[in-house]
């Protein structure tokens, strides 16, 4: 009997395409709408993962949290000038797990070429930067210890900066200005970064870099940097080396409370990105999922449409010897076809989607099985919930009553 | 002696519009014998369809007492009632009612879907009973593809595939323009001939003299009930 609903049920659905399809919209973007935000939210994850692991999971960041303005309160010193060059010497040596640490000051400012000008993070540091960064040129050479002896105002561009400056020309051998606080400092450009692309702090295709000695001495006439970035021997040392740099300076600035520095792991940042995203694909989901229950909504103001529609036909079927629960099943089957091939082209639209932002975004697609098996299985469930009720109306109907039903 | 195959006792029908109560029956008693045709007569209201509809087992009466082939059918449920639909009766009414967008073999084919005869057979019955009312060449079409005659012969062909006990046939001609009508009371007559029950609504005293007998309904009640030679 059941599948005797299900033949008459298909029968009219065939009769009806237009009506058909309309009514099974809401779930075919329902379900597509959430494959693919569950695949986008993964694949993304996945990439941006990746990317953090390129940087390498092995580094950590010494950040003083002072702020501008109290870094030169009177009282004893602020803190921050206490991230002086000597001390990330010392942060090596009492840190066995550390390999390296390279002071970093950040002197932001305004970039100009001939007659363009573009606003950039340069980054003063050593020529360990790169190494340590896994991150090299793609023309001319990175800092050099010359570079930073002979305080050489010399630059490395990122490729983005690069080509904002420059455009396709070839940049090496060329000037740039760096405007620093109102005053114009001459560069020449030996060096242009890979293309690395976004991190936390921004793209690192869009920062320059000089030399340490340059940016302190000449530039800001800051005998402190503002953060240190550290490598652990590995990245299966990364969280002793934290440790260790964290109790470090702890005693060296006498800061129990840790309240002028902060010290990030690249694990952490791991973390933090990571449930960021599945706070996102949950919403996301969740957004989706409100739509796949309009859909069912939709689905059930469409089949009580139709029962009222086809109250004659239900009339014609009882009194041919229809039982109400063959009344029952064909439109319970009707709702259930409704849902369930809406879910299958859903499934197939959300596929689409994912591909194509995935092929777009260059992430990889990642459709997880259990986004498709609850997204077609809450569809289902959604035909059956909001059919019954259309369904039990249709049933019910008195055959008389039916039959005279203009 | 013939076999009754209906009867009906001080049957009374009330329907409840609001607070006004409408008697559409008021006690009607009569019975019908096998191979029977049986015409009922009466101005507009007086009960007739209503009668039928509970004849055919569509509605309850509000009492009185029913059998149907040797059965109490008074106080079944809706599903022993659609059992008897199915088993029992063969419906004819005056808007056809076939199924718009179902082809006529399909329309023919319904009461054996739910008498839950098996798809080829069902086939096999219903092309032979388009075939006896002469529309073998027009299975296929739908109810909007042929004329109005044709629509009540498939309607006939439908009410007979069960073999019912009865036919029951509410103003068969009634949408029909009378040459047509006439042609549609030929094939009735040929099925009473070929022993078939029939019972059989109309206004047009024509109509109604392929009958042996006539039952004349009046306000609810059975005002004669003549035997016609
Ligand atoms: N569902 C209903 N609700 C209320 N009253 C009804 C209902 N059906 C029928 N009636 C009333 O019952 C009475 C008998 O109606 P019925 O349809 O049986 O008449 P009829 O003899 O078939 O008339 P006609 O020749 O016009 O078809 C009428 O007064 C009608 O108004
Ligand atoms: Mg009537």
């Amino acid at each position: 009997m059941i599948l005797q609903g299900l033949k008459i049920a298909l029968e009219s659905l065939w009769a009806n395409k237009m009506r058909t399809f309309l009514s099974m919209l809401g779930i075919i973007i329902g379900v597509g709408a959430v494959i693919a935000i569950v695949s986008v939210g993964t694949g993304s994850t996945q990439q941006v993962t990746s990317r953090i692991a390129d940087l390498g999971s092995n580094m950590i960041t010494i950040y003083s949290k002072t702020v501008r303005g109290q870094a030169s309160t009177v009282s004893g010193g602020s803190s921050q000038e206490n991230f002086t060059l000597e001390m990330a010497d010392y942060m090596e040596m009492f840190s066995p797990s550390v390999k390296k640490v390279i002071p970093i000051k950040q002197v932001s400012g305004t970039l100009i070429s001939d007659d363009i000008n573009v606003s950039a993070t340069v980054i003063g540091t050593i020529d360990e930067y790169a190494q340590v960064n896994n991150y090299g040129v793609a023309q001319g050479v990175f800092l050099s210890q010359d570079d930073d002896r002979e305080r050489r105002q010399v630059i490395v561009l990122g490729s983005q900066l690069a080509e904002d400056l420059f455009d396709n020309e070839n940049p090496i051998g060329k000037g740039v200005k760096i405007n620093y606080n109102g005053r114009i400092f001459v560069f020449t450009v030996i060096g242009v970064m890979k293309e690395k692309g976004g991190s936390m702090a921004g793209s690192l295709d869009e920062q320059a870099y000089i030399p340490l000695s340059v940016a302190m001495d000449r530039m800001t006439a800051h005998n402190y940097v503002n953060s240190y970035l550290a490598q652990s021997y590995s990245s299966e040392k990364a969280s002793n080396a934290a440790k260790e740099l964290e109790n470090f300076m702890i005693k060296a600035l006498d800061d129990p409370d840790k309240e002028n520095f902060k010290i990030i792991s690249q694990d952490e940042i791991l973390g933090t990105v990571s449930s960021v995203t599945n706070t996102m694909s949950l919403m996301l989901g969740g957004i989706a999922a409100i739509s796949l229950l309009v859909g069912g909504i939709g689905i059930m103001n469409i089949m009580l449409v139709s029962v009222t529609e086809r109250t004659r036909e239900i009339g014609i079927r009882k009194a041919l010897g229809a039982k109400n629960k063959n009344i029952l099943f064909q439109f319970l089957m009707e709702s259930l076809s409704l849902s369930s091939v809406g879910g299958m082209i859903g499934v197939g639209l959300g596929w689409l989607i994912a591909y194509f932002l995935s092929n777009f975004a260059d992430w990889p697609l990642i459709i997880p099985v259990i986004s498709v098996v609850l997204a077609f299985g809450f569809a289902l469930f959604i035909g059956v919930f909001f059919g019954l009720y259309p369904a039990m109306k249709a049933a019910r109907m008195n055959p008389v009553d039916a039959l005279r039903y203009e | 002696m013939s076999k009754v195959v209906m009867k009906i006792e001080k049957m009374t029908k009330i329907y409840h519009l609001g607070k006004v109560k409408v008697e559409a029956l008021r006690g009607v008693s009569f019975a019908v014998n096998e191979g029977e045709f049986v015409s009922i007569m009466g101005p507009s209201g007086s009960g007739k369809s209503t009668l039928m509809h509970i004849i055919g087992c569509l509605d309850y009466a509000s009492g009185g007492e029913y059998l149907l082939a040797d059965q109490d059918v008074s106080n079944l449920s809706d599903n022993q009632l659609a059992l008897f639909r199915s088993k029992k009766i063969g419906f004819v009414f005056q808007q056809f009612n076939l199924l718009p967008r179902a082809t006529n073999l399909r329309n023919v084919e319904l009461p054996l879907i739910y008498a839950g005869i098996p798809a080829r057979e069902r086939k096999k019955i219903a092309l032979q009973a388009l075939q006896d009312v002469g529309l073998g060449e027009r299975v296929s079409h739908r109810p909007n593809e042929i004329s109005g005659g044709q629509k009540q012969r498939v309607a006939i062909a439908r009410a007979l595939v069960n073999h019912p006990s009865i036919i029951l046939a509410d103003e068969p001609t009634g949408n029909l323009d009378s040459k047509t009508g006439l042609d549609i009371m030929d094939i009735i007559q040929k099925l009473h001939e070929e022993g078939n029950t029939i019972i059989l609504v109309t206004h047009e005293p024509e109509v109604a003299r392929y009958a042996k007998r006539i039952i004349h309904l009046k306000d609810g009640l059975i005002d004669k009930d003549e035997v016609v030679a």
